[in-house]
């Protein structure tokens, strides 16, 4: 499965994982996980908490390596890349952090300019204009000058977002890009995904588990369960294609194939009656 | 770039294991600073923010060391009638041991716990991990330049606590106490060696206790868990540490340099 033969990717497919294995802290995170995420598509990871979501966003970057699989990012394999390779692969990759990870010693103009300083020697004016115009994709170019902590969620999350595309990547990662979002700073996020995704073609992943906004911007669905994908498809049909796992998660229900416990010992010898083991 | 080190039971392996570790990411930080010449602005900053931001905390401090060894002094030595040679004392404890020592334990108070928590927070808030995203290494970007601002900054501000402490002793002994102003500085520059006194001690010491407090300050903030109970014990074992290693090292420095 891993064979590097079997993996060669083809044009359509910018990330191609095979035989994923990870194991943290004696729990399997990932079990011989395969997937492919489309070029130029909305892909939406979805699944329980703790099942590794974003594990698996922290692989396809290189921040963590796996224990066995490969994964390859428009075709060159993460975790033979070098650190300077490995560092050349993430100027092409955007990614928004769950807390949006905003760098707190400088404003909003100087937290999206900060990848351009670091990597290219722009002219002060282009650099000036170019962080002006993402900043005005995101709404945000009258907050230029506010420090993060003057900021709500949203606007963080937004200021993120216009940080994350400076370098007009090829491939942008969401983490949980919706969680804590009003309704309306809701929808201008998806409204900004979809953008992003349909006027640059920028290869999407979001991690996610909220359906209603998934199924709006989604090509793709993959639904994650026990370090597995169990259900992928397109997200209007996904939730009614008769498998457990799909009817469990997307009708909430408490009861199904996802487990609700933390996997554990025996109870009974847990509590001291050994006797009751059978 | 995790460093941290390997979890024991036994107290005296868990302290082994922290400076196993702590040397290992000291040659980490070493590596990085051919990498960490482009992030020169960042290390001005720092400089600026260990340094210059510690200055009144320094001066102010000097000023009353030199100030109460001379009344100290003066006391003692007037029972012999020696009252003229205490401007030299003052200045070859404060050039030898006090200079360097008490600077060190400022700045281990008032920059390195700055550093450490900074740190810590970057890493409890994904700045850290931002950064890698964003391909720049957090090693060259953040840890070496504090470390070299720790590094340039406290044989400065040694220089500067010693003069104040010499002024003090000055304003205390001659303006105070009367001691001859001549008497006064003349003794003190027939004792005064520039290569023992000033360069083995003021200098030599202060580089070397600068890139103890700040390699412990930035291996603190980088290893610790990135929670707020992580954070807040690892400022704590960052004074803790610098202090044990100042003195120690003074100790052994003084031994050789002698």
């Amino acid at each position: 499965m891993t064979d590097p033969v079997d993996a060669a990717p083809d044009d359509s497919t910018l990330v191609r994982i095979r035989g994923l294995t990870t194991v943290l802290g004696g729990k399997t995170i990932f079990d011989a996980l395969d997937m492919d995420i489309a070029r130029g598509k909305v892909t939406s990871i979805m699944g329980p908490s703790g099942t590794g979501k974003t594990t698996l966003l922290k692989h396809i970057t290189g921040q963590m390596r796996a224990d066995a699989g490969s994964i390859l990012v428009d075709g060159r394999n993460v975790a033979g890349l070098s650190r300077e390779q490995l560092y050349k692969l993430r100027e092409g990759i955007g990614y928004l952090f769950q807390n949006s990870a905003l760098l707190t010693d400088f404003d909003v103009f100087e937290n999206v300019a900060f990848p351009l300083r670091q990597h290219t020697k722009l002219p002060e004016v282009l650099m000036r204009n170019l962080v002006l115009m993402k900043l005005q994709a995101v709404g945000l170019r009258g907050a230029a000058r506010l420090m993060p902590n003057e900021l709500s969620g949203g606007m963080m999350r937004r200021v993120a977002l216009a940080r994350a595309i400076v370098f007009d990547p090829k491939l942008i990662l969401y983490d949980e890009p919706f969680v804590g979002l009003d309704p309306v700073a809701l929808n201008q996020v998806l409204k900004l995904i979809l953008t992003l995704n349909q006027t640059l073609g920028i290869t999407s992943v979001v991690v996610s588990h909220e359906l209603a906004a998934v199924q709006r911007i989604a090509d793709r669905v993959m639904l994650l369960s026990n370090g597995k994908v169990v259900a992928q498809g397109d997200p209007k049909s996904i939730a009614d294609d008769g498998s457990p796992w799909t009817r469990q998660f997307f009708g909430g229900e408490a009861d199904g194939p996802i487990p609700f416990s933390y996997p554990a010992g025996d109870y009974a010898t847990e509590l001291g009656f050994a006797g009751a083991t059978k | 770039m995790n460093a941290r080190a390997p979890r024991s039971n036994n107290a005296v392996i868990q302290s082994l294991a922290q400076i196993g570790a702590c040397g290992l990411f000291l040659l980490t930080l070493l590596a990085a600073i051919p990498r960490s010449f482009r992030y020169l602005r960042e290390t001005i900053r720092q400089l600026w923010f260990v340094g210059a931001m510690s200055l009144t905390i320094i001066m102010v401090c000097g000023l009353f060391v030199g100030m109460v060894l001379m009344l100290q002094l003066y006391h003692v030595l007037s029972i012999f009638g020696g009252t003229s040679a205490s401007g030299m004392v003052v200045a070859l404890s404060v050039y030898r041991e006090l200079g360097p020592v008490v600077t060190a334990l400022l700045f281990a108070g008032r920059a390195g716990t700055a550093i450490t928590a900074e740190i810590g927070l970057m890493r409890a808030t994904d700045q850290i991990s931002a950064m890698e995203m964003m391909a720049v290494d957090p090693i060259a970007y953040v840890a070496t330049p504090r470390f070299l601002a720790g590094l340039i900054a406290m044989p400065l501000l040694c220089c500067v606590f010693c003069a104040m402490a010499i002024f003090g002793g000055h304003l205390v002994g001659v303006t105070w106490l009367g001691i001859d102003n001549g008497t006064f500085w003349a003794n003190m520059t027939a004792v005064v060696d520039v290569r023992t006194d000033i360069i083995n001690g003021v200098l030599l010491k202060s580089l070397a206790f600068g890139a103890v407090v700040s390699l412990i300050a930035v291996f603190q903030g980088f290893t610790t868990p990135p929670t707020s109970e992580g954070v807040a014990y690892a400022t704590t074992r960052t004074v803790v540490a610098s202090s044990i290693a100042i003195l120690a090292l003074d100790f052994v420095l003084t031994a050789f340099l002698m």
